[in-house]
């Protein structure tokens, strides 16, 4: 036994894992407060279940194994299709629309990178049987809250719509070579490559100006660029796409969003299934996006009935990540986790009662289970991260740490001194010096 | 080291490649009328520009497409060559008018002999593995396990993935033309830009795998968190590509 762990694994603890853990709790009440449900799906599924709608490098970043019985399992590397799944093959006929939340670990095997490793969390939300505008900006408006919630203040949402750009290639009536080259143009973002595929492909003048025009269909200026976009229209797949666009902005009116939003009709990289709107949040100090999501009207009908659905997810890690470096340097003295108490109860059964009691309220406190000496406690305390030590005599002793680390008795314990806020009882113990 | 990005402040870090392409890139940042920085020999790491307006990082060529993926830097300029071997997911905007080159398979001269520029003496050569399908015309399909020394052992995996070609790829830190020399591989694949060190080394070149120059690459949230900054940028480089 060596104690090692796997590549792209880790442990977390300490602040850290507290950190960790109480911000996957305020993204999922975010979740919660907009009348989404918990849901649970399992760590692994059938293979085939999972990587049938995925794109390449999605399914080649899955970690499959055999079940006994020879059927191939992977590990969950995302949560939407589970829910899908779970909607379109046990929930179809409750009604709709129906709202779930999850939050929990997703497996890729991909180079770690940016606070990410191949285990890593994602929050999410996905709002199934609606298919409007309105839909859609709600899944939005909740991704812009939950980033709120995670303590981001500067962020954006870049908004594509993957049908703009399906409509176009389907105009365009390209062979595999030339609709990769136009691909790979645009998700480099290449004017070079993109000259370089006009160049070579002969097309009447108005498709011509369609894709010459991609580049600028990125930006702030939301209104300008449906403008410029709807005049290249070539066919109605991509008048819709913009049309419903429109839609989704107008209906995000009155959600406190749209100033950070952000139109990229040339963002196409996607997880394959999507449909509709597609989306990206990022933030500064962090290369790469916190949140996606999108419309996936044709996944939940591959398990049962079809349904239109929206979703979002969250990458708790790269959240933390990106909330660090924000806060840079004035992040010690933000709130720390609650400090435990430590009680020495001396034998005395009434100082066990009495624990229960402040347990109760609300207060953490670890018991003495190896029948300690006063010093003996202040010592494991002092290196152990614990500020309040109780002692039982007659009643419980509340002995506080100095600036100075020694153990100093501020008197009989008084009940709210140990809940936080504990401003009150630095005070009290400012005074009995 | 400064946190890169944090808080609201908007400035731009910029990471340029040590070694051949940094002089280029500082002088063709000027002539955009980008303020560079005054002391790049400095042993400080992040330089500031002149005017203060950007802050500028030295790296190794190989490790800017990987410092602009992560957002560390928010632009940079590298080789194409570089760009497609890490294969990293930056926005590539612009090509860059320096730095030309290309990425070659060469082999051993005296294999293409006659055929070729074989300069006499250089294809005197008695060790070394003279297949004729080295030879500048041959289909590589014909080749049955070549080993290859390379500093791009991804694009040459794929060149030869794609013609069929099960390569035994060598990767190497440098001075690659060794390696048909040594006997370590039977041809090379190595960036070239006149082809002197190939000629004196006795190699020739049998296929070019990608013409290469210099680009700029963009972090992929920065261009959208800083659109402003980085498209007058663009703008003002695109000026003087065109």
């Amino acid at each position: 036994m060596n104690g090692h762990i796997p590549f792209g694994v880790a442990d977390y603890f300490w602040d850290e894992a507290s950190l960790r853990q109480s911000l996957l709790d305020a993204l999922l009440e975010t979740f919660r407060g907009w009348g989404y449900g918990d849901v649970i799906p399992p760590m692994f599924e059938f293979d085939s279940t999972l990587s049938a709608q995925y794109d390449d490098r999605l399914r080649s970043g899955m970690y499959r194994f055999l079940d006994r019985d020879g059927s191939t399992l992977s590990l969950r590397p995302e949560f939407t299709t589970p829910v899908a799944r779970l909607v379109g093959a046990r929930l179809h006929d409750w009604p709709m629309p129906q709202r779930f939340c999850y939050g929990g670990s997703v497996f890729r095997y991909l180079e770690p990178q940016a606070g990410r490793q191949r285990e890593f969390w994602q929050v999410g939300g996905e709002l199934i049987g609606a298919p409007s505008p309105a839909a859609d900006a709600e899944v939005l408006a909740i991704n812009a809250a939950a980033l709120k919630a995670a303590g981001l203040t500067e962020f954006r949402q870049i908004v594509g719509h993957i049908r703009y750009y399906r409509g176009l290639l389907e105009a365009l009536a390209l062979n595999p070579e030339q609709a990769q080259q136009l691909h790979w143009a645009l998700e480099r973002k290449s004017e070079p490559l993109l000259a370089e595929f006009l160049r070579e492909t002969p097309l009447r003048t108005g498709q011509r100006q369609a894709v010459e025009t991609l580049p600028q269909l990125v930006g702030e200026n939301v209104d300008a660029i449906l403008s410029l976009a709807e005049r290249h229209i070539q066919n109605r797949g991509m008048h819709e796409a913009l049309r419903n666009l429109r839609q989704i902005v107008d209906a995000l009116d009155g959600y406190d969003t749209l100033n950070s939003l952000v139109i990229d009709l040339t963002e196409i990289r996607n997880l394959g299934y999507y449909t509709g709107v597609t989306f990206e949040a990022v933030t500064p100090g962090l290369g790469t996006a916190v949140a996606s999501g999108g419309r996936y009207d044709d996944l939940v009908g591959r398990f049962g009935p079809s349904q239109p659905a929206v979703g979002v997810a969250l990458g708790v890690d790269r959240l933390l990540v990106a909330k660090q470096r924000q806060e840079g340097a004035d992040a010690k003295n933000r709130t720390r986790r609650q400090r435990t108490v430590l009680a020495l109860p001396r034998g005395s059964a009434a100082a066990l009662v009495q624990v229960q009691r402040l347990r109760q309220a609300g207060v953490r406190i670890q018991v003495d289970v190896n029948d300690w000496s006063a010093d003996r406690a202040f010592g494991y305390a002092g290196e152990t991260d614990v500020v309040d030590v109780l002692l039982w005599e007659e009643e419980f002793m509340h002995y506080r740490r100095d600036e100075g680390g020694d153990f100093v008795l501020i008197g009989p314990l008084e009940a709210d001194c140990l809940s936080p806020p504990q401003t009150t009882c630095a005070e009290i113990a400012g005074q009995s010096k | 080291m400064s946190a890169p990005g944090a808080g609201g402040e908007q400035s731009l870090l910029f990471a340029l490649p040590k070694g051949r392409l940094a002089q280029d890139s500082l002088s063709f940042l000027e002539q955009a009328g980008l303020s560079t920085p005054t002391d790049t020999e400095s042993r400080k790491l992040v330089l500031p520009a002149a005017d203060g307006t950007v802050g500028f990082v030295m790296a190794k060529p190989r490790d800017v497409p990987t410092y602009v993926e992560h957002g560390a830097a928010d632009l940079g300029i590298c080789g194409l060559d570089v760009v497609r071997e890490t294969d990293r997911a930056v926005y590539e905007p612009l090509l860059l008018p320096f730095g030309q080159c290309r990425l070659c398979l060469a082999g051993p001269a005296e294999s293409a002999a006659g055929a070729t520029e074989a300069e006499g003496d250089l294809a005197e050569r008695s060790l070394g593995v003279s297949s004729s399908l080295h030879h500048p015309g041959t289909p590589l399909r014909y080749m049955s396990q070549p080993r290859i020394a390379t500093e791009y052992p991804r694009l040459t995996r794929s060149f030869f993935a794609e013609r069929g070609v099960n390569a035994e790829v060598i990767t190497l830190n440098g001075s690659v033309e060794l390696g048909p020399i040594l006997g370590l591989s039977d041809l090379i694949v190595d960036v070239v830009q006149t082809g002197t060190t190939l000629r004196i080394n006795g190699l020739v070149e049998i296929r070019t795998i990608l013409e290469s120059q210099a680009v700029l690459v963009v972090n992929r949230a920065a261009y959208q968190l800083k659109a402003t900054e980085i498209n007058r940028i663009i703008e003002r480089m695109r000026s003087l590509t065109t």
